[in-house]
């Protein structure tokens, strides 16, 4: 086990833009580590660039406080997951998973209790005898993990380990891939593009986009403080709905107006969120699709009561989620309540939504940046 | 109208034969492509009488008398070692080298690297008798005429493209990614080209190494040229019995069975790896 430290590194592919522009970010020994990006923000060259499989530009990799430079993958000691071909074909799982201890010439017995344990852990013990074309995909990566955990590696780096199985078999193994973090205390550095992993597994996650780190932080604190727009729009199914407004200031009251509707805030939050000391103007208005409620008709004009058109309606089962269209821009709302157990509203029919001003994100309309965040400890509303 | 479910076929049952035609047509190929290799081998065991009878006998008693000229008076046995040696070597030399070779094309990345692919194939765009004579020269100076390093050298360059060109796309096949995990996995460079790429590259090396040994077996102009009574192959020691003021049907016959004989026992013996290698599917 060892930590891991990235500091200001970068990566130039050609004369565009750099795939890593200067990041810096550290994995600490047994910590769980997301990068978390949509395709293109430089993950996997991160990854890759740790396995010693690519020559950073710029910046340092220290792995257990030595630095990685010029360093070859094999004594780097880093254990490497890809989300395919991540098995040798001609070889079946006992000597995939062996290739590595045979490497280091270790004993015929311990590369066998070795891989007895894990694949006993892993629930991969019947097969193997198989050659990867016979697995199941979900075994195939079950295997590839099988044959990172074998090794006593410094770090275990996953690229998308499990992003290309199905979804309930995806549901299972997040599951299993946090228990067995903990029981192999290992070191993972995790790259994902959803952030459903990066939420469940994750003790920290890095926010990666064009290259650039978004943000470091808690799973909780990237949800409920997310540094800017973009990290905001990436984290929480449905995504966050966000809307160009205008922060105005009348006797004392500040507003922000969208074209269709406006909001009073909430003079303590504006105050605690320093917002009275910046000029009125354009922000962004981001707004949790799960804190905006339904509300009945007859609390239609009361105060931070909206009103808008029904657009569409997904039924999710135990959940809802509205689409209401309102001043030209679509709102998503998501409510905890069985729609099968209301009359569903048509497409088209007038609707009002509660708009709970304490829970509010405003962003800096040209950069992104986050200005203000939800009042921490709000229930989530029903 | 109700469908009777009952009697949809499962979509894993072959489909009915409706196109029976097709085989007709493979069978009239076939037989026409056989028909002059069975002749040549039903001369070969032909009386001299019977090889030069006009209309052509079918029945007639075999005998082995051509063989027997062709081995014990002509020393037909050295000419068969002659292109063993020079086939074989020349084919596990050009294979070996174009291996790496298309290796690194496949792989690295470098200036002038479609250049190079280009013309190394342009190598192989030139017809045999444009370089016949310098050949000659060059081999009269550096003393390799009628030398089996000679032929081995010749033949070796001349397989080259072909092998690179037909390893290159194999090896543009196998995901890098097996070989980075090898890497990581904690081998070197060149044990993760042997325990990893190599074994998923045994079909397609084959199956080149087949055409290989093919098409040296099978070359003629330059041994006519750059052999001599040392080294001489099965090819242009064939025409000698062709040349003769009366052409011995009986004895071509058997020498052209000599030749052809092993190539078709080989590739019979390894036409499994050789399809597999052609339709290398493995890595998907």
């Amino acid at each position: 086990m060892a930590d891991l430290r990235i500091e200001q590194l970068t990566r130039r592919f050609g004369a565009s833009a750099p795939a890593l522009d200067d990041i810096s970010f550290s994995v600490a020994e047994q910590e769980f580590v997301f990068l978390l990006g949509p395709s293109g923000a430089g993950k996997t060259t991160t990854l890759r660039l740790t396995a010693g499989l690519d020559q950073p530009d710029g910046g340092r990799i220290l792995l257990g406080g030595r630095d990685m430079a010029g360093i070859a993958p094999r004594e780097r000691n880093v254990a490497m997951v890809y989300d395919k071909h991540s098995l040798y074909p001609h070889l079946d799982v006992f000597e995939n998973m062996a290739y590595p201890l045979r490497l280091r010439a270790m004993a015929e017995a311990e590369i066998r209790s070795r891989i007895g344990r894990v694949s006993e852990i892993l629930g991969i013990g019947h097969l193997m005898e198989r050659h990867s074309a016979q697995l199941s995909g979900g075994q195939q990566q079950r295997v590839a993990i099988g044959r990172a955990l074998v090794r006593d590696a410094a770090i275990y780096l996953m690229d998308e380990p499990i992003s290309h199985l199905d979804a309930k078999l995806r549901a299972h193994m997040r599951v299993e891939f946090k228990k067995l973090q903990r029981e192999f205390a290992a070191t993972i550095l995790y790259v994902s593009h959803d952030q459903l992993e990066a939420m469940t597994m994750g003790d920290r996650i890095v926010v990666l986009d064009q290259g650039k780190v978004q943000q470091i932080g808690t799973p909780r604190d990237i949800f409920d403080r997310p540094a800017n727009r973009f990290v905001a729009e990436f984290v929480g199914e449905p995504a966050m709905n966000t809307i160009v407004c205008d922060r105005q200031q009348e006797a004392g009251i500040w507003r922000v107006v969208a074209p269709d509707f406006a909001l009073q805030l909430d003079s303590g939050w504006v105050m605690r969120n320093a917002l009275h000391n910046r000029a009125p103007g354009p922000v962004v208005l981001g707004l949790r699709p799960e804190q905006l409620t339904l509300a009945p008709p007859d609390q239609a004009g009361q105060p931070n009561v909206e009103s808008g058109r029904i657009y569409a309606v997904e039924t999710l089962g135990s959940e809802t989620v509205y689409d209401i269209e309102t001043g030209g821009t679509l709102l998503r709302l998501w409510s905890r309540r069985n729609a099968g157990s209301l009359s569903l509203p048509p497409i088209g029919a007038p609707v009002h939504f509660r708009v709970d001003p304490l829970a509010l994100h405003l962003f800096d309309a040209a950069s992104g940046v986050a200005l203000a965040h939800p009042e921490p400890g709000l229930a989530v509303a029903a | 109208m109700p469908r009777d479910l009952t009697r949809i076929a499962s979509p894993d049952k072959p489909e009915t034969e409706r196109n029976w035609w097709v085989h007709v047509i493979l069978l009239a190929v076939c037989v026409i492509a056989m028909l002059p290799v069975v002749w040549m081998v039903m001369t070969a065991f032909m009386p001299r009488d019977v090889a030069k009878a006009v209309p052509p006998q079918w029945l007639f008693p075999p005998t082995l008398d051509a063989f027997r000229m062709l081995i014990f008076e002509q020393g037909m046995l050295g000419f068969l070692k002659n292109s063993l040696i020079v086939s074989v070597s020349s084919t596990l030399l050009s294979v070996t080298i174009g291996m790496f070779c298309a290796y690194a094309l496949a792989r690295f990345e470098f200036a002038g690297k479609e250049d190079v692919s280009f013309w190394i194939l342009t190598n192989r765009m030139m017809p045999a008798v444009a370089v016949i004579l310098p050949m000659f020269l060059i081999f009269k100076t550096l003393n390799l005429l009628d030398t089996y390093v000679g032929l081995i050298l010749l033949y070796t360059a001349m397989q080259l493209p072909f092998v690179v060109w037909m390893l290159k796309g194999y090896f543009e096949d196998i995901p890098r990614q097996l070989e980075e995990i090898a890497l990581v996995d904690g081998d070197t460079w060149f044990g993760a080209f042997r325990r990893v790429v190599l074994p998923l590259m045994t079909p397609a090396i084959t199956a080149t190494a087949i055409f290989v040994l093919i098409l040296s077996w099978n070359e003629y102009a330059f041994a006519l040229f750059l052999s001599g009574s040392a080294t001489k192959t099965l090819p242009p020691a064939v025409v000698i019995f062709a040349v003769n003021a009366e052409v011995s049907w009986d004895v071509l016959g058997a020498a052209c069975l000599i030749i052809t004989a092993p190539i078709m026992i080989f590739v019979i013996a390894v036409q499994k790896q050789f399809i597999r290698g052609l339709s290398m599917g493995m890595v998907r």
